[in-house]
């Protein structure tokens, strides 16, 4: 039901990019990935900071749900993220002319994506699935704690150093219909992020539930001997 | 002081390890654990050190439930697992002296090497840990289990690595710490050792305690063969099921 | 609070006398950091002004990667041992290990500070003799150690250890590296005038922040 919600509303959102909102006078055309660009950054913190409650919520609760949901936001925040990077970078290339500047915004969400991959190596190095729930809770926590202390330094850094070349702050005047655009492309981004965690996280707690089962807790237990 | 484990219960994963086992051991009993590899013996002794939650049922130390949360109950209970807790780069005094001041037990150093002399390494050389031997090592964490005087005594195999005199040395000291009015409760294979100062044997099988074999003078053979229709029983039935 | 200072007091001189006799640590941090060195002299191939702008860049980056060295070891031992459970049994509180672990792991940064600089100076032949300087380096090795050693507990326990170290640990440190080299850069006099203090703001804000976290949190790294 959700699932189809969220085509419904990208699509929506696709359609209304592609027509509703009008060109952009000094970007042209390429500006429109700009929805979709703002849309995925939102989704990434969102991720990252469902991430991080869920992992309070694992390293108070204990049940194991916390964590499967943990390392599912993870996933697909990452996704959203390199989503994210990539279609600035698109953005970027015509407009300044470079694939790569170092606004704060970018800085911190390109760190952003390499604190989701050392995550997903952590969980991966740990065997014991306690260990690593605990250990995924952490490093979440921690994680996430640092992304404004990265974006702060990063805008301090812009402050003293203004660009040279390119990379200037986008300054758009956003008219009205830019911005319900906008509006319309954040929501549904975060309801297909919304399904995309769900669904990674059922199919994760499949697969765990397949890797290891849970012990028998009556008497047909077989102490197999 | 009462040591109690109430309807505890474990599982990693799809393996069942404790089933609702229940035990307990009074001030002055000596109990020895029994039961094969793999039982359960360690994760009982880590469970009943509080360093490990059961995933249900409870723990309680007298009357406390609240476990290793207690600074004064976790410093009252003199641990040895399999592992034996030593920084390989200090000597056997230096180890000693520094479990002594992070105890806070107020010992001296004649009081520290009066320890060592009490494990068999009063004489031994002032070389770093590293060198020492499997055995050396053992006498050692024993010492250091011992040093802040604790109320309950949890020794997880503690005759591995010990020589005969070893043996007879840690048979002594459990002994002695029994008559001061001491839980001991240690796991062990070596049966012609714990035989001779044990108050009661506990058998650790499928999870529960499912024997409890008091120790009144009762010989090897007899406790051999006790132990084996204990572990067996379960074994028969399901054959005649078959 | 005195039993729990005393406990960290206790700690920290068994890792300093533990290191003293091995020197394993020390001895591969100052190797790796004089070499490191020399490397960044051919890759980078500076005439003296440019070598003046981004010493403090060098020198924090060798005490960066020559710090991961100390960071893998540190908890080598009550892994190995078992003696972590020895410590969880025996501590007023499990904080103190952790922050026992952090001073000792700020003092092998300022170790290999004391001995970086020096040997920096020579080789390059630019006096980086400058008080300030050593202060926001002790900051920004604050930080760094604080992080480094939540992170090192949660590796040292892990399949890979030192090899994931490093990715887990530099994403996080972004800003420390930034605060520390940009206001060195100034301090030192490479750059003209600015104020620092919102750098210095910042790393001290992160110290606070990472320091505490790692406290409160560090206890569900190393128990059950």
């Amino acid at each position: 039901m959700l699932s189809v919600l969220a085509f419904l509303l990208v699509l929506f959102a696709f359609i209304c990019m592609l027509f509703f909102t009008p060109v952009e006078q000094t970007m042209g055309l390429v500006q429109k990935v700009f929805y979709f660009h703002m849309s995925a950054a939102w989704v990434g913190m969102l991720a990252f900071l469902v991430a991080a409650v869920f992992g309070l919520l694992y390293l108070s609760r204990r049940d194991m749900k916390w964590d499967t949901l943990t390392a599912a936001s993870v996933e697909v925040g990452l996704l959203f993220t390199v989503i994210c990077i990539l279609s600035g970078m698109i953005w970027a290339r015509p407009i300044w002319n470079t694939w790569w500047t170092w606004d704060p915004r970018l800085t911190t969400v390109t760190i952003m994506a390499f604190t989701y991959i050392a995550f997903i190596l952590l969980r991966r190095g740990v065997d014991n699935p306690t260990r690593r729930a605990r250990f995924s809770a952490v490093y979440a926590l921690i994680g996430f704690i640092s992304v404004p202390l990265t974006f702060f330094s990063a805008r301090l850094l812009r402050t003293i150093h203004p660009v040279v070349f390119g990379g200037g702050e986008a300054d758009m005047n956003l008219n009205p219909q830019m911005l319900a655009t906008l509006f319309i492309s954040l929501v549904a981004f975060t309801v297909l992020y919304a399904v995309l965690l769900l669904q990674r996280a059922r199919l994760m707690a499949q697969q765990d539930k397949l890797n290891q089962q849970v012990a028998v807790t009556d008497d047909s237990y077989d102490w197999g001997e | 002081m009462t040591l109690q484990a109430r309807q505890i219960s474990k599982a990693y994963g799809a393996q069942r390890v404790l089933d609702k086992l229940s035990l307990s051991v009074d001030a002055g009993e000596l109990v020895c654990l029994l039961g094969a590899n793999g039982a359960g013996k360690t994760t009982l002794i880590r469970t009943l050190s509080g360093l490990q939650k059961p995933d249900s049922g409870e723990v309680l130390w007298g009357s406390k439930s609240e476990g290793i949360g207690a600074l004064k109950l976790r410093r009252s209970i003199g641990l040895i697992l399999h592992q034996p807790f030593l920084y390989e780069h200090l000597t056997g005094f230096e180890n000693l002296r520094f479990y002594s001041r992070l105890y806070e037990t107020g010992l001296g150093d004649a009081d520290l090497r009066k320890m060592l002399g009490r494990v068999g390494l009063g004489s031994a050389r002032p070389i770093s840990v590293r060198g020492y031997s499997r055995g050396m090592k053992q006498r050692l964490t024993i010492a250091r289990a011992l040093l802040c005087d604790p109320h309950i005594l949890l020794f997880d195999e503690p005759y591995t690595g010990l020589d005969q005199q070893g043996c007879g040395m840690l048979n002594q000291l459990v002994l002695e710490e029994s008559a001061r009015n001491k839980l001991v409760l240690l796991t062990t294979h070596e049966l012609s050792y714990i035989r001779q100062v044990a108050t009661r044997f506990d058998v650790l099988h499928r999870g529960k305690i499912a024997a409890s074999i008091p120790n009144a003078g009762i010989s090897l053979d007899a406790l051999q063969e006790q132990y084996s229709a204990v572990v067996s029983a379960g074994k028969t039935t399901r054959k005649e099921q078959a | 609070m005195k039993a729990w200072l005393h406990s960290v007091r206790v700690l920290i001189w068994k890792d300093l006398v533990q290191e003293w006799r091995s020197r394993d640590i020390l001895t591969s941090m100052l190797a790796f950091a004089v070499l490191s060195l020399f490397i960044f002299n051919y890759a980078l191939e500076l005439s003296p002004i440019n070598r003046a702008d981004i010493a403090p860049g060098i020198v924090w980056v060798v005490m960066v990667f020559a710090g991961t060295l100390g960071l893998n070891r540190s908890f080598t031992a009550e892994q190995d041992q078992g003696c972590f459970e020895g410590l969880i049994m025996a501590v007023p509180d499990l904080s103190a290990i952790y922050f026992a672990k952090l001073l000792t792991n700020l003092l092998m940064m300022v170790f290999l500070a004391v001995l970086v600089i020096p040997i920096y100076s020579v080789l390059y032949n630019q006096s980086l003799f400058n008080w300030a300087f050593f202060g926001v380096l002790a900051l920004g090795s604050w930080g760094y150690s604080a992080a480094g050693t939540l992170i090192a507990s949660m590796t040292v326990q892990t399949r890979m250890r030192d090899l994931l170290l490093p990715v887990l640990l530099f994403p996080l440190l972004l800003p420390v590296n930034m605060a520390v080299v940009k206001s060195c850069g100034v301090l030192l006099g490479s750059v003209a005038g600015q104020d620092i203090n919102g750098w210095l703001n910042l790393l001290l804000v992160y110290d606070v922040i990472v320091t505490m976290l790692s406290i409160m949190v560090f206890e569900y790294v190393i128990q059950e």
